[in-house]
């Protein structure tokens, strides 16, 4: 699972703050005008118009993906459960 | 020194000593004066930086080689030639790139006057079109030479980057605009000799719109595009009956068709948004109506209007022309948003305009998904309207867009210099990326100069200002970043093509996620809006792959396509996968639909249909698919006709002979890159890759029922 956020963005560090991340598989990937690899990612599972809207984002093994920091919070907490 | 001059010497007495001589001169005002070397200093002190003295001994050299030389007649061309050979042994080479004379020599203005240009498959041959062309040369060289650094103009001599319209360096690149400016202020044109108020009338409107897109053309290097125009016209048609709307549509178009009065005596190169719904952002606006005052209603009044209006314009296309052939201009953009499928009659009208794709190919499909608005012109450029341009919907004469100059990038040569190192790569994409930026300010400074003169200077229709603003709205214009060959950039890093694995695709992916954000930092640095486009490339890609395998072979001999043999050579287009790849059109669209995102000028993606007539409802399905299950931007479906000069009657499919009169008196007819033409008229590149693409061959057309045996 990747897990798209960006610098500055609140609702991403809490998801951060809220989730070991590494525990459940997650990788994170930091968008930024620095990190070509993750906004093609990004474009690669077609989410860069969905990350203009809303961030962060996390694309699931099967290429799903779930948006809002709350729902993710509670997704990666039952996996991880 | 600008007079057209010729040196005549008189008929001399065989003991007369040269210095006995009198010389005389043959001036572009029609009279004969004496030679007189103080003219060679004079332009010299006009013309560059040279101060008098300097300038004197620079005449006299040159004086002494005249009068030794035993040349019959001399012309300015040949005059200016010894002043600049003389400036060059003495070491003035600032003066002479200063004092360079600009043309063409008389063997290539032959072969221009008698042979077609093919660099522009939209310009037919003629005395306009020569014109146009040996005017563009001049300024070819002008902008090389005055507008752009060394730096840049060797860029676009060897070929690393193409700076487009360089015999348009006074021009911006292309518009956007909106019917409301013409409803509202009338057509009142700089220098024209009438002026006119808003129309009561919608013929009399239709007439501004063309009129002023003409003007516009003349103004402009590019296409022009028309926001909404069905929506627009709607005020003026109520009253009206199906046959005289139906007459206006045919007229619009016959009018754009038929207009061989643009640049070089060329057709306009037109646009025209469309919608079925009412755009949101239009919904609450007060509508303006016959003489340019408002109607009372707002334009969300007008759906059935416009419906009307759009549906019978897709009869006439549906027609085709006196010998059913497609029309060329202008081009229909539908736009498929969430709105379109809330909004009754939507399958209907889905299904008409996949009929006239099925049938002519006309039809574009643009989609804006979620929040997004765009206009829409050209092959694929587009504006995605910002939250500021929604505030400007409410007074919709202000809403134009334009971009100022696209620069191309040769993304195979980065590929052959970096010699498969990814760092370099990558460094080298943003060298370029920056040379592009740099080209991008000279034009801009250049144009900012031109426009500074105001309603007195050369681009004083640019400056008009009806509603607060100057008609080019210069803090809201984009420059292009564009690319051409992605897919052989990534094959000679890679070793693959586009399509052949999912880590090439990949990689074809990151490249434009770094250009991206290369030209955003850009922007920022520069307070500019640098956007990605899928560059057209109609000569470009054929230009490039040329000079790749001139200076970069035997490399550039495995990555070129098309027939080398032939000289039909080519690169890809953008970010496109190679027309010839066995992907079929679901994956094609799918696929080359997740680049459109980080392409904000726009994207498009071409189904080659060849001489396969879909069945509409196939098309009406897929459309909605590539909607609500892709991301790409705009997808267009191009049939493939041969339309015959002898019975003047068209036929599906491209052949040698007319089927029915077999006559060989025929022209082949399809998309180049975003509009129809003939193919007599394209490039050696565009053929090359004409005969390389993969059509549909009954992708949309269901299998017939299996006969079921007699009794």
């Amino acid at each position: 699972m990747t897990l798209f956020t960006k610098v500055g963005c609140e609702k991403c560090d809490y998801v951060k703050q809220h989730v070991n991340l590494s525990a459940v598989g997650v990788r994170v990937e930091e968008l930024g005008p620095d990190n070509p690899d993750a906004l093609a990612h990004l474009a690669w599972h077609g989410l860069v118009t969905v990350a203009e809207r809303s961030l962060p984002i996390l694309v699931l093994d099967d290429s799903r993906y779930l948006t809002g920091a709350i729902r993710i919070r509670r997704y990666l907490q039952e996996i991880g459960s | 020194m600008g007079d057209v001059m010729e040196l005549k010497r008189t008929v001399e007495p065989p003991d007369q000593d040269a210095t006995d001589r009198v010389l005389f001169v043959r001036t572009s005002d029609m009279e004969i004066v004496s030679w007189d070397r103080r003219r060679i200093a004079e332009a010299l002190v006009r013309e560059t930086y040279l101060d008098r003295d300097t300038a004197d001994k620079v005449a006299e050299a040159v004086d002494r080689v005249i009068h030794r030389s035993r040349i019959e007649v001399l012309t300015a061309p040949l005059i200016r030639e010894l002043v600049d050979a003389q400036l060059i042994q003495m070491g003035l080479e600032a003066a002479r790139r200063m004092h360079t004379r600009l043309g063409m020599p008389l063997f290539d203005v032959e072969e221009l006057l008698v042979q077609p240009n093919r660099e522009n498959a939209n310009v037919p041959h003629g005395p306009e079109a020569t014109n146009l062309t040996l005017a563009e040369n001049i300024k070819k060289e002008y902008a090389l030479l005055a507008v752009f650094s060394q730096d840049v103009a060797d860029a676009h001599m060897r070929g690393d980057l193409h700076l487009h319209d360089l015999g348009f360096i006074d021009r911006p690149y292309c518009s956007g605009q909106s019917l409301e400016y013409l409803k509202r202020f009338g057509l009142n044109l700089p220098n024209s000799l009438a002026n006119a108020k808003p129309a009561r009338h919608p013929e009399v409107l239709l007439a501004h719109m063309v009129k002023f897109s003409a003007a516009l053309q003349s103004n402009f290097a590019g296409a022009i595009g028309w926001d909404a125009v069905n929506l627009f016209f709607a005020p003026y048609l109520e009253g009206m009956s199906d046959r005289d709307v139906k007459q206006l549509a045919q007229m619009l178009i016959f009018e754009y068709s038929q207009q061989a009065v643009a640049r070089g005596g060329q057709a306009i190169f037109s646009d025209i948004n469309l919608y079925w719904e009412v755009p949101r952002h239009f919904q609450d606006v007060p509508a303006i109506g016959p003489g340019g005052g408002y109607t009372g209603k707002t334009y969300g009044e007008y759906e059935k209007e416009a419906q009307r209006f759009v549906w019978l314009m897709f009869d006439v296309y549906a027609d085709g022309d006196a010998s059913g052939r497609p029309f060329f201009f202008p081009k229909p953009l539908v736009h498929i948003t969430e709105k379109f499928f809330e909004t009754e009659g939507h399958e209907r009208f889905l299904r008409h305009i996949c009929e006239v794709a099925a049938d002519k190919g006309n039809t574009y499909f643009v989609f804006d998904r979620g929040d997004t608005a765009k206009i829409s012109e050209c092959c694929r450029l587009s504006f995605k309207l910002e939250k500021s341009d929604l505030e400007d919907a409410k007074q919709p004469w202000r809403m134009r867009y334009s971009a100022l100059q696209n620069v191309t990038m040769n993304l195979p040569r980065v590929a052959y210099r970096a010699g498969g190192d990814d760092t370099r790569l990558f460094q080298g994409l943003t060298e370029m990326l920056e040379l592009a930026t740099r080209a991008h300010l000279e034009k801009k400074a250049f144009i900012e100069r031109l426009l500074s003169q105001g309603d007195r200077g050369p681009l004083s229709l640019l400056t008009m200002n009806r509603d607060g603003q100057p008609y080019l709205r210069m803090h809201r214009v984009s420059y292009l970043l564009g690319m051409v060959g992605l897919n052989e950039m990534v094959k000679i890093h890679t070793g693959q093509e586009l399509h052949e694995s999912d880590e090439a695709f990949r990689f074809g992916l990151k490249i434009i996620a770094h250009m991206k954000l290369v030209a955003d930092k850009l922007s920022r640095h520069h307070n500019m809006h640098f956007v990605l486009e899928q560059t057209p490339a109609e000569s470009t890609a054929y230009r490039f792959a040329r000079l790749d395998l001139k200076y970069y072979s035997p490399a550039a001999g495995h990555a070129v396509r098309g027939d080398m043999s032939r000289g039909e050579v080519y690169y890809t287009n953008s970010t496109q996968l190679h027309v010839g790849s066995p992907t079929n059109p679901v994956d094609r669209v799918r696929l080359e639909g997740l680049f459109h995102p980080l392409i904000e000028a726009g994207a498009i993606t071409h189904v080659w249909l060849g001489e396969e007539r879909p069945d509409p409802d196939s098309l009406a399905n897929f459309v909605v698919k590539v909607f609500r299950n892709t991301h790409n931007d705009q997808i267009a479906f191009s049939p493939e006709f041969t339309t015959c000069v002898a019975c003047e009657r068209t036929s599906r499919g491209m052949s040698e002979t007319c089927p029915h009169c077999g006559s060989d008196e025929v022209e082949g007819i399809t998309r180049i890159t975003g509009y129809f033409t003939k193919v007599s008229s394209w490039n050696k590149g565009k053929i090359g890759e004409l005969h390389e693409r993969r059509r549909t061959a009954g992708f949309f057309t269901p299998p017939s029922p299996p006969e079921t045996a007699s009794a």
